[in-house]
């Protein structure tokens, strides 16, 4: 008898084995499948990824966090003296460009006034804060602490103090993903402010530059221009601040995103109204 | 003495590749390399734990890592998961020649194995979610392996005793 029972035990665990092997294999494969799509079972996994996991991996990885800020810290202890020796003569520049700013903000009000424009087209639907960023390894990808239960919602943009920074992929109740300017998957319709020329920029791969995939009638813009959202694709809203034309070849041209990648606090997502 | 029984060196494998996978997707943007570094750790730990402590739980392992890694990496399962499963089926396919290598051989494949992970993963990236090819981050993951390929396959051998 036991011969016979251990033999049936075996094949047991040989077919659980196989059994592993064969369900893994085939959940992997419907998971690839679907993840292009809006699959209930793929926004489970990635809000269980944002919501749980994010936390977790940031709780283990705070050590190197924390060894991170004190570099920082000590950099900036660093340069302080440069730095203070900039910012003073920067201050006599920018108190001599306020009194021309204040004068030119009473004109400006005074032209709105006669011409009966709106101030501007942007609806503020939340102001949140980084929690975390995914953008040193493919894709360039911040995480934020609001998510749809602050009425945010996926395609809706995000920009900070210094422009366009990125749209929403993703969102769970209390977090949501935005994907930056900078990555390759990402394209936006741009428009030069002095020659009005439409174009579609992507992120060029290095994490600095925003290179054309397409310009309309192969008109190049020029040199220090600079380049807002057209409004065109209606994803982004208009005249959003994007960069200034850094570099024009033949067939295309790189922009250098006002936005500064590396220092994102906060970030507001924004609709058009 | 129990406590050690417990603690062993599949345990600590299996907690330096959370730590590993942990940093690995926290960006840290004045320590870059330190991502790509623990990147190429979890690499370099998921294929020891392949070759010298193969063992069928390795494929939810994979399962999981690979979905953790594609989501928050790229956003989009893939490149990760189809690579670190291939891994595990090639290795079940080719364990019996692998027994039969020499220690000298068998860490010249390992080395070979991690290289050809990371430029299929990026492949893969490239294939099915249209990311480009970035030779810089392959060149600096080839890089970060020749400098920590040696101490971690130390550490380990000494964690295995």
């Amino acid at each position: 008898m036991a011969p016979k029972f251990q033999i049936k035990v075996f094949q047991l665990s040989r077919f659980v084995k196989n059994f592993t092997i064969i369900s893994v294999v085939t959940l992997s494969f419907l998971l690839v499948f679907f993840s292009k799509t809006d699959y209930y079972l793929i926004n489970g996994i990635k809000n269980l990824s944002n919501s749980v996991i994010i936390p977790i991996t940031r709780f283990i990885s705070a050590p190197v966090n924390v060894f991170s800020n004190f570099i920082d810290e000590y950099n900036q202890f660093r340069s302080l003296k440069f730095e203070n020796k900039i910012l003073q003569e920067e201050i006599i520049r920018l108190k001599k460009w306020q009194t021309l700013a204040i004068q030119n903000s009473r004109e400006n009000k005074v032209l709105k006034k006669l011409l009966n424009a709106t101030d501007n087209n942007l609806n503020l639907v939340k102001t949140a804060s980084l929690i975390n960023r995914n953008d040193t390894i493919y894709s360039k990808l911040i995480n934020l602490n609001a998510g749809s239960e602050d009425k945010i919602e996926k395609n809706m943009s995000a920009i900070n103090e210094r422009g366009l920074l990125g749209k929403v992929i993703d969102t769970t109740a209390n977090n949501s993903r935005v994907i930056l300017l900078t990555d390759p998957n990402l394209s936006i319709s741009v428009k030069s402010i002095s020659d009005g020329i439409f174009s579609l920029l992507t992120g060029n791969g290095d994490g600095k530059y925003l290179v054309s995939s397409f310009v309309k009638e192969n008109k190049m813009p020029r040199l220090g221009d600079i380049v807002v959202t057209s409004g065109t694709a209606q994803i982004f809203p208009v005249d959003l601040l994007v960069g200034k034309v850094a570099k024009v070849e033949k067939n295309r041209f790189f922009v250098l995103p006002f936005v500064d990648f590396k220092n994102i606090d906060y970030v507001q997502i924004v609709t058009s109204k | 003495m129990e406590f050690s029984k417990f603690f062993n060196s599949n345990i600590k494998l299996n907690i330096i590749l959370i730590i590993s996978f942990s940093i690995s997707v926290n960006s840290f943007i004045l320590l870059p390399n330190i991502n790509n570094a623990f990147y190429v750790l979890f690499h370099l730990t998921f294929i020891y734990l392949i070759f010298y402590h193969y063992h069928y739980y390795l494929y939810l392992v994979a399962l999981v890592y690979g979905i953790l890694f594609d989501i928050l990496l790229l956003n989009n399962i893939g490149a990760h998961i189809i690579t670190f499963l291939s891994l595990l089926m090639l290795f079940l396919l080719l364990r019996k020649y692998l027994i039969r290598l020499s220690s000298y051989q068998i860490i010249f494949i390992y080395f070979i194995t991690l290289i050809m992970l990371l430029l299929i993963e990026q492949f893969l990236a490239n294939l099915i979610h249209n990311y480009k090819f970035n030779m810089s981050l392959i060149l600096n993951f080839i890089l970060i392996s020749l400098i920590i390929f040696v101490p971690t396959v130390f550490l380990f051998t000494k964690l295995d005793k």
